[in-house]
């Protein structure tokens, strides 16, 4: 291990020790510390901290830069849906579900339906999307010990999952608003600091984006291609190269003519400076067309936005995780305060993620080839620097960062995750919270290890369209409906989550990748959205006679101000469904 | 209901016309909600929630049309720099959704909320 390595994983340990600790802290803390946050004047900041701290996962951290790096502008959608998200959840549920008292989707299902079913049907989903959006958080460990260190990135995923399972059992890290809102200013930090030290290497010399070019390695580079890949270059290329190329075994000097060329795993690729770098096969080959949206005539791209807009902005709402973390604010008036400052944080932060991704172009293009783009982040501070002592901190500092984010958000979705395991589906069986939380850590583990990596961005996009077809129409038909009924629900909800899940697992599988069955497949939220809305209205329609007999008088206290106190609250009320 | 709430009143006259929470020693629910002053609350909050949401849902689908059918027009350049005017309405999402947010807020402090503590004042009073 070079020294660089022992930086980062110094980092990346000393991260993980100080989260536990404060974590453990915490617990026995977690009131008076929670309390002394939200009576200061400081308490807006701290929350929006916290909220931003949680809501920006791998995804965010390594994944929108990578996406930045390989498809230009149009990778922008994603971090304006993932704001925008926010911004419906804000909208349309935040402030009725804080006086529902429900904390979960299961909670508030079952308090606004009164049907065991329904929650059953929601815990599911509540499982499926927790351990799905755990999955990534934990392949970014792997893929950034493998990076930093050239361990194997088995090793990232085990101690990732190890460290966050532990962590929740025994600490409860999500209740901790100060450590959150640590976390965010340390993501934040790790990624200004390159960003600036990058952008001032970029204006002090004269590269630029703007030519109808492909991007150029700056020095002889070496790619070792682990996973099969298809490059196009759109012109004739010389390289060296070790391994299996278009079919044929080749050892020593290649020319590729324009067009694509499909490199086995295991070969290795030696480019001279100045060579024009060839792009994994659908992402713009050259700069102009990587600044303009669209530019390759992406075949039904706008189908493809509009669905990952749709999910993103609706699924936010429906992410366990996202839903909590909003409750810690004191009252009302403060949630909306901190909304507005998390929106803030968030903006921030993906300005920074999207710049790093364009420098990235110029000083990592070797990602490009290799595919493994969601590392570009990571290998910024020692491309632009060097392998110094400054590139070497730098590096640390980044992998701290990114650590940290898979830290923040994992243990967030994992104490949801296994909240609901406990009260659920095991009834109490399992007496001990600890032993559940290891248990339900342990799945998103082994999923980590036995299932193929897909960018994170994407695959964070797809756990976003099965929330935005399951969660999403039940909170806002819960909230604004008063026709909607247990039976409606439930097969709205299996509706859009089975097509959502449906269409994804056979994208994944390979069934169609192109046209319009191939974009609707891979980005199913502009069918299943809709789906499970209708299916929801229709069923409720048709089961209009079960509509809970105090449907109106739940409405009513979902959108009455806050702490109304009327008798009707007492005793009479008969179960304490919506306790105020 | 009653009586209807003459439409010259204030706020909190407007319950208090509204006989049935005056009648009775406690308000319920039910009274709340038919009262004039809570409907009138939800209609503001709805009133800005769906037309709202609808407008800035637009606004994003309208980049993506500009981007697929006018690529020409977000190629263009910003004063002779890199920056085309596609970089920049798309960095102007991430404005746009921070200002809504503020309007939010705002309208919510200024509108929604003294509507919701005048209603609670009097359901208060009543009870006593």
């Amino acid at each position: 291990m070079n020294a660089a390595a022992l930086a980062a994983v110094a980092a990346i340990v000393l991260v993980a020790v100080a989260s536990a600790l404060v974590g453990a802290y915490g617990v026995r803390r977690r009131s008076t510390s929670d309390f002394l946050v939200a009576s200061r004047t400081s308490g807006t900041a701290a929350h929006a901290g916290a909220i931003s701290g949680e809501y920006l996962s791998a995804a965010s951290f390594l994944g929108i830069a990578g996406l930045v790096l390989k498809d230009g502008v149009d990778a922008l959608w994603y971090p304006v849906g993932f704001t925008a998200g926010y911004l419906a959840l804000l909208l349309f549920i935040a402030a009725p579900l804080r006086r529902s008292g429900a904390y979960t989707p299961s909670d508030f299902a079952e308090a606004r339906l009164g049907s065991a079913q329904v929650r059953r049907v929601c815990t599911v989903f509540v499982l499926v999307v927790g351990w799905l959006y755990v999955l990534p958080q934990l392949q970014g460990a792997g893929l950034t010990i493998a990076t930093v260190t050239g361990l194997p990135q088995w090793v990232g995923v085990v101690a990732a999952g190890v460290v966050i399972a532990v962590t929740v059992a025994f600490g409860g890290l999500r209740a901790i608003t100060l450590v959150q809102a640590f976390q965010y200013w340390l993501k934040l930090t790790a990624l200004a600091i390159p960003a600036v030290i990058a952008l001032m290497f970029f204006l002090g010399n004269d590269k630029t984006f703007d030519r109808p070019a492909p991007p150029s390695f700056s020095q002889a580079t070496t790619v070792d291609v682990t996973t099969d890949v298809v490059l196009r270059t759109d012109g004739p290329l010389s390289l060296r190269a070790v391994g299996e190329v278009d079919g044929t075994a080749v050892d020593g000097p290649v020319t590729w003519q324009a067009g694509t060329h499909t490199v086995e795993s295991g070969t290795r690729l030696d480019f001279d400076a100045g060579a024009p770098v060839p792009v994994v096969e659908g992402a713009p080959v050259q700069d102009a067309g990587w600044l303009t949206p669209f530019a390759d005539g992406n075949s039904h791209g706008l189908l493809a936005v509009y669905s990952l807009i749709l999910a993103t902005f609706l699924g936010t709402m429906g992410l366990p995780h996202v839903l909590g973390r909003f409750y810690t604010n004191p009252d009302g008036r403060a949630a909306r305060r901190s909304a507005v400052v998390a929106l803030g944080m968030l903006g921030a932060f993906y300005l920074l993620v999207t710049l790093l991704g364009a420098l990235s172009r110029l000083y990592t293009p070797q990602l490009l080839v290799s595919g493994e783009t969601d590392a570009a982040v990571l290998l910024l501070p020692t491309a632009v620097l060097g392998n110094g002592w400054a590139g070497t901190i730098l590096g640390g500092v980044v992998a701290a960062g990114a650590w940290s984010a898979f830290l923040s958000t994992s243990s967030g979705l994992l104490s949801s995750v296994a909240g609901v395991l406990s009260t659920d589906v095991l009834r109490g069986r399992l007496r001990d919270v600890r032993i559940t939380t290891l248990l339900a850590g342990s799945v998103p583990i082994l999923l980590a290890l036995l299932v193929t990596r897909l960018d994170f961005t994407e695959s964070v996009a797809l756990v976003f369209a099965v929330a935005a077809s399951t969660f999403c129409p039940l909170l806002v038909l819960g909230v604004w409906w008063r026709g909607l009924t247990a039976r409606g629900a439930t097969w709205g909800m299996l509706a859009g989550g089975i097509a959502a899940l449906g269409a994804v697992s056979a994208s994944l599988a390979g069934a169609a990748s192109t046209g319009l069955l191939g974009t609707l497949l891979h980005r199913p939220a502009v069918v299943s959205v809709p789906l499970a809305f209708l299916t929801m209205i229709l069923v409720s329609r048709g089961t209009r006679r079960e509509r809970p007999a105090d449907a109106d008088q739940l409405l009513l206290r979902l959108h009455a101000p806050e702490r109304l106190g009327l008798s009707a609250d007492t005793a009479e009320d008969g179960p304490a469904r919506f306790r105020d | 209901m009653a009586s209807r709430p003459s439409r010259s009143g204030g706020l909190v006259e407007r319950i208090v016309s509204n006989a049935t929470l005056n009648e009775r020693p406690a308000p319920t629910y039910e009274d709340v909600q038919r009262s004039a002053a809570f409907t009138d609350l939800k209609r503001r909050l709805r009133r800005f929630v769906f037309p709202m949401s609808a407008g800035f849902l637009l606004w994003y689908l309208a980049y993506v049309v500009l981007a697929s059918y006018a690529p020409g027009f977000m190629a263009t350049r910003v004063a002779g720099s890199h920056i085309t005017v596609g970089l920049l309405l798309g960095l102007g999402q991430f404005v746009t959704t921070f200002v809504i947010t503020q309007i939010y807020v705002r309208y919510a402090e200024r509108t929604l909320d003294p509507r919701a503590r005048d209603i609670r004042r009097h359901v208060e009073k009543a009870r006593r």
